[in-house]
């Protein structure tokens, strides 16, 4: 084995133009591939931070009260009773946050938007300290009532600064309508879709607005130690609810707001509640990395192809010119198992090297990336759910990588090698090319 | 008969002499009972919206309604992209009809009409009475015209989309010539002018109908934004029996 390999390195090395060649373009594609997976796990991570603190937890325990048929309200009424039963129900819970759901229309002197209200209460909500830049005003102001956080596109449509007024307007829901005015005391940083169509204000304001109980509230977000338990608790949580006599809703994988039509077009009224995870809480935004993975998977394949076909045309052109130099081999007693994993091993080498290069490269590009902090425009914006460019290595999916293309260029350098193989050594040996 | 019973209301309620709760009562009853008309109804409607940095839109509809059942259905004619659209009210439940995704969607009965500034109570008749508790303001001057102000309060358990109305009634011509509606935080959402009434003889009620061919609607939280409302051609004959229906209404959304 030492020896093909010995050989295949030799070969590589004296014909180091085409070597070059070939090899720098299956580097160039592992490092493009590369920089792609990291692009794609660092939106995953982006979005799994940022969206399990602005909008959704590990899991949700959420669920819809409606007065009549016709209007539902997103509400979990008394729910000091469903948390005792959550915290009964799920040892693994790292911290749970209780937020307010509503969707109003917040109108300034000069403009409307129509947002997802997050109805906080700041001091227990240690998440939104770490995923929100504020750029103007203070987060903390938010423990005082009738106070609002935007984010910075929000304040520009709206034409706004910390410390003005806004209105903020809202059907009860019993249908009577109702306003509220609200100060700005902070204004974050964009993050993309998710920030959009987002504000925060005290929880306590919130139940004004929609004239909801004091024993009322959006959502229970769950936060678990360990986000790999979601589906095991999900269905436990479920169970569990439905076991203390809480009626449930069906399982549908969507974010609360995707839910109103088809919540109202159902005859029921009172309180359902509804278990949802942070996957189907966010999915409207997910297409995004699904797209890009979509995007990679294509592109990965294209380049692919080329490079496969490069690798065969080289190999071919490598045994025209040794076929003399196969013909001995196969005279001195070489066996033709041996012919075929002397060029197999040497397409390896080639793609071991050429792959582990590329990868490396790939990683470095990231980091100078990551490194230089580099500010997307707002169209990116809202796709990357950042302001940056954030990438993030998988050491998994490259390692994957780095076999599957090495594995493909071996692969494809069989036909050839079949083929010089099965060469006669008398034929071979007078081949005159 | 209305007509004389609350002229002879107003005119005796002189600005110093402010009136009873049984005669505001009385009053808001007959100002229903003028928009009355005790059977069917049909008109082809008008609405003009205005929205701040868009387009102005107008959209034909037709207005069906029937006082027996308070039934109350509007179908979309125009624009192209609103033709077949539309609202049913069915026994308390307001169903909105799209024939491009064909499904009916059940909406509460207080929301905005086809997003504009209208709501189903401004095609739907006056049940002032039934829904208010009324307080008088006086009188008041609007414009060269010399009115009555009311103020309205909900009753305990209904549910409207605006808790708390001021109406300026005509003295001389009982019509109410401006609505201001008010949210429950006490906030001014809308106000409606009335510039015009007219009345037309009804054999369902043996007496005369009154209806505003024209109302504006200012939004006054959004400024910018407002909506005309035009009634044309109001028809009061008896309506095929079957009308009020999904299968009818999609019939002719076709």
């Amino acid at each position: 084995m030492l020896q093909l390999l010995l050989i295949a390195a030799r070969n590589l090395v004296q014909h180091r133009r085409r070597t070059l060649l070939l090899g720098g373009a299956i580097g160039a594609v592992t490092a493009l591939l590369v920089i792609l997976i990291e692009l794609s796990t660092g939106l995953r991570a982006t979005i799994l931070r940022s969206a399990t603190t602005l909008m959704t937890g590990h899991v949700n325990v959420a669920g819809f009260y409606k007065v009549t048929p016709g209007q539902s309200a997103p509400v979990v009424t008394q729910y000091e009773k469903v948390l005792a039963t959550v915290r009964q129900t799920v040892p693994e819970i790292d911290y749970i946050v209780e937020r307010g759901r509503g969707w109003a229309k917040v109108i300034s002197d000069t403009g409307s938007v129509q947002v997802g209200l997050g109805g906080v209460d700041i001091e227990h909500e240690p998440g939104l300290h770490k995923v929100l830049r504020i750029v103007q005003g203070n987060l903390d102001e938010l423990a005082q009532p009738n106070t609002i956080l935007i984010f910075e596109d929000q304040a520009k449509k709206l034409d706004v600064k910390v410390g003005d007024t806004l209105t903020i307007s809202a059907p009860t829901p019993r249908g009577t309508n109702n306003t509220l005015d609200l100060r700005v005391v902070a204004i974050a940083k964009d993050l993309g879709l998710l920030s959009a169509f987002n504000v925060f204000m005290p929880a306590t304001s919130l139940r004004a607005l929609y004239q909801f109980r004091e024993d009322s509230t959006g959502a229970l977000m769950v936060y678990l130690k360990n986000i790999r338990l979601v589906p095991a608790v999900h269905t436990r949580l479920r169970n569990a609810l439905q076991k203390a006599g809480y009626t449930m809703m069906d399982e549908d994988p969507k974010p609360f707001w995707q839910k109103f039509e088809s919540v109202n077009r159902e005859d029921w009224t009172g309180q359902r509640l509804d278990i949802t995870n942070w996957d189907d809480e966010v999915s409207f935004v997910m297409y995004t990395v699904t797209a890009l993975d979509v995007l990679t998977g294509a592109l990965t394949f294209i380049l692919l192809v080329i490079i496969a076909v490069g690798v065969m045309n080289t190999m071919w052109i490598a045994i025209r010119e040794r076929t003399r130099e196969i013909g001995t081999l196969r005279a001195i007693g070489m066996q033709r198992a041996r012919v075929l994993w002397m060029f197999v091993t040497e397409a390896f080498v080639l793609g071991l090297s050429t792959t582990v290069s590329g990868a490396v490269l790939g990683m470095l590009i990231c980091a100078l990336l990551n490194a230089a902090h580099i500010s997307v425009p707002i169209g990116v914006q809202l796709f990357l759910m950042n302001d940056r460019l954030t990438l993030l290595a998988d050491p998994v999916k490259i390692f994957l990588s780095v076999l599957f293309i090495t594995f493909c260029t071996s692969a494809i350098s069989l036909i050839p090698s079949l083929l010089a193989a099965r060469m006669k050594p008398i034929t071979a040996m007078h081949y005159i090319g | 008969m209305t007509f004389v019973a609350l002229a002879l209301l107003l005119a005796g309620s002189p600005a110093n002499a402010a009136m009873n709760q049984e005669q505001m009562v009385q009053l808001l009853r007959t100002l229903d009972d003028r928009q009355q008309n005790n059977g069917d109804y049909k008109s082809l409607v008008y609405l003009e919206q205005k929205e701040k940095d868009k387009t102005d839109v107008v959209r034909e509809a037709i207005v069906y309604r029937r006082s027996a059942d308070q039934k109350l259905m509007i179908l979309f004619s125009k624009p192209k992209s609103e033709q077949g659209k539309g609202y049913l009210r069915l026994e308390k439940n307001l169903w909105s009809y799209d024939p491009n995704v064909g499904k009916w969607e059940r909406r509460t009965e207080r929301e905005r009409i086809a997003g504009t500034d209208s709501r189903r109570a401004d095609f739907d008749e006056s049940r002032l009475a039934e829904e208010y508790d009324p307080s008088d303001e006086g009188e008041d001057k609007l414009g060269a015209y010399s009115v009555h102000k009311v103020s309205l309060k909900v009753k305990d358990g209904v549910d409207v989309a605006f808790p708390i109305v001021k109406l300026w009634v005509d003295n001389e011509t009982s019509n109410i010539l401006k609505r201001q509606e008010f949210a429950l935080s006490g906030r001014l959402m809308r106000t409606l002018y009335y510039p015009r009434w007219q009345k037309l003889y009804s054999e369902s009620k043996k007496g005369d109908f009154w209806y505003p061919p024209e109302i504006r609607i200012y939004d006054e939280v959004e400024k910018a934004n407002s909506t005309i409302v035009l009634i044309k051609t109001v028809d009061l004959h008896s309506l095929e029996t079957n009308i009020f229906t999904k299968a009818w209404f999609e019939s002719k959304s076709r």
